[in-house]
């Protein structure tokens, strides 16, 4: 391991779990508001292997709250920011990029070889898409969510229903039908709950559980709730 | 005493939902509530009766990342 580079992980991150970081494989889909600034940790802290995915280009209204989103890169892919923002800060991080949509398709592929896969999407259909991938697959999936003043994560075990209960049928149109205000420090807040559960989950320190955790910023507070 | 998102909350009698998210200043457009485990729908909210050592979850509804 890098001593250096990685002195100020110490002593939580272990130099022999530093090596485990390294070896690890995680499927970040969506490098938009969640996904940049969950890149940016796991990449700083070694996460070894990052695949990212998303078909997606930046746009003006981008700028308000995505950290990968700047004047310079308006109409280029977020996977190619994403992997040249990677490569910047931690060139020790193998970076593999998947400028697509997740489908029906390419799921499976998307998530071979993965310990994890992170959930930083911005509608309803594509997280149980996800979900049902990981089931299949046996893979843990760490979800996250944001809009307004509130946001939710969930590290979940495969095959879990929590997302069905979390979002009823006749709510799965939400982030389509109607756009909601998306506040950078709200954005920032669940990427770094969800950075925080993926990393201790990659050193062995956090086991999937179907529970949720609900941040509300209008009256402050952090809850971990069954639901 | 009933719980809402794992803080103790006070019953009294003729509490609904409603009235229980209009005591905690729930205001937002997208909420969903479940009562013991229970979904309840929007519609519900105003009959639907809040029993003492009742665990409520009240979560705000978002999907965007």
């Amino acid at each position: 391991m890098e001593l250096e580079r990685y002195r100020r992980n110490l002593p939580e991150i272990s130099p022999a779990q530093q090596d485990v970081l390294a070896e690890k494989r995680v499927l970040i889909v969506g490098c938009g508001g969640l996904g940049g600034y969950i890149i940016e940790a796991l990449a700083r802290a070694g996460a070894g292997h990052l695949r990212l995915m998303d078909g997606d280009t930046f746009k003006e209204s981008d700028l308000n709250r995505q950290l990968l989103a700047s004047s310079m890169n308006l109409g280029r892919p977020k996977t190619l920011a994403a992997r040249q923002r990677v490569l910047a800060v931690n060139s020790l991080v193998e970076v593999e990029e998947s400028p697509y949509f997740l489908s029906v398709e390419n799921a499976a592929e998307a998530l071979a070889g993965c310990h994890l896969a992170i959930d930083a999407l911005d509608n309803v259909p594509s997280r149980l898409l996800l979900a049902e991938a990981c089931a299949r697959a046996g893979l843990p999936m760490l979800h996250g969510a944001v809009g307004a003043w509130y946001g939710q994560a969930a590290l979940l075990p495969p095959g879990s229903k929590l997302l069905e209960r979390v979002y009823p049928a006749h709510c799965r149109g939400l982030e389509s039908a109607e756009k909601m205000a998306m506040l950078a420090p709200v954005v920032m807040q669940v990427a770094a709950l969800q950075a925080s559960l993926a990393l201790r989950f990659l050193l062995g320190d956090e086991q999937p559980a179907e529970l949720l955790w609900h941040l509300d910023m209008e009256r402050g507070s952090l809850e971990k709730i069954s639901f | 005493m009933i719980i809402v998102n794992t803080q103790e909350h006070p019953w009294h009698e003729g509490m609904t939902v409603q009235v229980l998210l209009d005591e905690k200043g729930y205001i937002f457009r997208h909420i969903i509530v479940r009562v013991n485990g229970e979904y309840v729908a929007e519609e519900d909210w105003a009959r639907r009766m809040i029993r003492d050592g009742d665990d409520v979850v009240v979560l705000h509804l978002t999907a965007g990342g």
